[in-house]
């Protein structure tokens, strides 16, 4: 695991969830980046640029699956994390099923949330 | 003396006779108005009579329980009652003359209905009201009762005219329409409650997710170091925890239920619907018009769930329509859409809806009414799209709005 990007994007219209995360992931030494929606995550990082996105469902303007279907149509393999705060029966499934790396219900313990993204990692890591 | 005699004797057969004359033709006269005053007398007599007549016959023929009570005694004896009386309360007509009539109709299980019904004719004045009677076999039934007394010339009371409708019927139809609308504002309400329940979880999840983090982040930042601040900082944790769980078991409590889709007609159903709303509707002084295009195609829907959404729709324009009394009308008009689609819309008369507000009909809790929630139309989109149709609103080019929705025909019927 030499030379491993670290890069997390994290995308909520909740400011106070961007910056809790953010704060939280530091202290894992994960490099953090928030965005308020998914059009300002677009317009800032390339999608070549390595890193974990931790997308929510629920935003106004993109939604989280409507963002996750133009990142695999773009033909970028970013690994994705979904979360909502809003109860959805099978999203757990549906995450799975789109191709993304899970779904966490929020409010989610920081170690869940960090073994996911680890996993996510250590994949784009196989692969390369 | 003896001229004057012999003149007057002269003239006396001459004066008789004529005096006679005179005599006779006023008696005749006397007799001949006599007679026309007799004739008067008896034609007035037949005339009463056949008037008597008329009127038994149409007292007998009255679908109502008709009946006449003595004032001149205390115990209010019956004097007569027309057949319905005796079919109504499963009496005969020996049974029922002469007795008390509030005895005999079941008054004494309700002593204090009967007192208030005696003491308002006591003062002279005419009952109505609705009461519980029982017939002979005992058998419960609701009538709507009206008694007034009968005066004789001096103005003093002889008599009391009772009319006794049985509205037993009307009554059990009303209940039976109430309950359905009980019912249908009772899912209403749960649906609004799950509703308000499941955006408040959403909208509390938020800081419980970053108090949460923040807490585990300090918890971190300061690992093995600051043992009270340790402390605390797992009391955040742990109440976090708590909050969380509260809001998880009110989810389950009031989970939104699962739709049940069965094969519907719409026209039956907004029929149905306008049926169950049609007594608060006429309360408002207001009309529902449907113009429905029959036949239509079933659709495939969740009966309550699509009551819900026309029952949502009609308040809201009952509701807009509510400060003027001159916008009456409300239109539900149903037809066909090309590709497979029927097309619902709910048309008023009302205020009609602000430019600014046309964005924020269906977020939840937008209202502009001082008692509303909010949840309406939220509810009612949500439970459209679950159905596979969308719900829209307009502003009317002739005032007032309309709220239109699709739903998709029902395809497995083809098959
Ligand atoms: N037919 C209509 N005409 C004009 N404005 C309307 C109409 N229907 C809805 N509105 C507007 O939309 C708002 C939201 O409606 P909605 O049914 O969601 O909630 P509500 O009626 O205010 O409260 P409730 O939750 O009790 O139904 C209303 O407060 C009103 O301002
Ligand atoms: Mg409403």
């Amino acid at each position: 695991m030499l030379l491993q990007h670290k890069n997390i994007y994290i995308v909520d219209d909740d400011e106070s969830v961007c910056c809790s995360l953010k704060i939280l992931l530091s202290t894992f030494d994960f490099d953090v980046k928030t965005f308020n929606s998914a059009q300002s995550f677009f317009n800032a990082v390339p999608n070549h640029e390595p890193g974990c996105l931790v997308l929510d469902i629920h935003m106004p303007g993109l939604d989280g699956w409507e963002t996750q279907k133009r990142i695999l149509a773009s033909g970028s393999k970013r690994s994705i994390i979904f979360i909502s705060a809003e109860k959805h029966e099978n999203a757990a499934q549906q995450a799975v099923k789109v191709g993304a790396v899970g779904f966490l219900q929020k409010p989610f313990e920081g170690q869940e949330l960090v073994d996911l993204i680890n996993g996510a990692l250590d994949k784009t890591n196989e692969q390369l | 003396m003896k001229q004057t005699k012999k003149e007057k004797k002269l003239l006396l057969p001459q004066e008789t006779h004529s005096h006679l004359k005179e005599k006779v033709r006023k008696q005749t006269d006397e007799l001949k108005i006599k007679n026309a005053q007799l004739q008067k007398g008896v034609d007035r007599e037949k005339l009463a009579d056949d008037q008597i007549h008329i009127l038994t016959k149409a007292v007998e023929s009255v679908l109502d329980g008709v009946f006449v009570v003595d004032a001149k005694t205390p115990d209010f004896p019956i004097i007569y009652a027309n057949s319905s009386f005796y079919s109504l309360t499963g009496y005969t007509k020996k049974e029922i003359l002469g007795k008390n009539y509030f005895l005999l109709c079941g008054f004494d299980v309700n002593e204090r209905v009967s007192e208030e019904i005696k003491q308002i004719l006591f003062q002279g004045k005419p009952y109505h009201g609705e009461i519980a009677n029982l017939k002979k076999n005992g058998e419960k039934f609701s009538s709507l009762l009206r008694m007034a007394p009968i005066r004789d010339i001096q103005g003093e009371i002889t008599h009391y005219v009772g009319i006794k409708t049985d509205i037993t019927l009307m009554k059990e139809k009303d209940l039976e329409i109430e309950n359905q609308r009980e019912e249908i504002l009772h899912v209403t309400r749960v649906g609004k409650l799950a509703e308000f329940v499941s955006s408040l979880a959403h909208e509390i999840s938020q800081p419980l997710t970053s108090i949460l983090s923040y807490a585990q982040a300090a918890q971190r930042i300061f690992a093995g170091r600051e043992p009270q601040l340790q402390e605390i900082l797992q009391y955040i944790v742990n109440d976090d925890h708590r909050a969380v769980e509260v809001i998880r078991r009110l989810r389950t409590l009031l989970k939104k239920s699962k739709p049940t889709f069965e094969p519907l007609d719409i026209n039956t159903l907004i029929t149905d619907t306008a049926n169950l709303m049609m007594a608060h509707i006429t309360a408002r002084n207001k009309i529902i018009k449907l113009k429905l295009d029959d036949p239509l195609p079933m659709i495939q829907g969740d009966r309550i769930q699509l009551q819900q959404v026309i029952l949502n729709l009609i308040s809201n324009s009952l509701e807009a329509m509510e400060a003027s009394r001159e916008s009456r009308e409300l239109m539900v008009e149903t037809s066909l859409q090309g590709a497979g689609m029927i097309l619902v819309e709910v048309k008023d008369s009302g205020c009609g809806i602000p430019l600014e507000n046309m964005n924020k009909l269906f977020t939840h809790f937008f209202t502009s009414k001082p008692d509303g929630l909010g949840m309406g139309l939220s509810i009612s989109r949500s439970i459209v799209e679950a159905h596979g149709g969308c719900l829209e609103a307009k502003n009317n080019p002739d005032g007032g709005a309309t709220f239109y929705f699709t739903l998709p025909v029902n395809m497995k019927q083809d098959l």
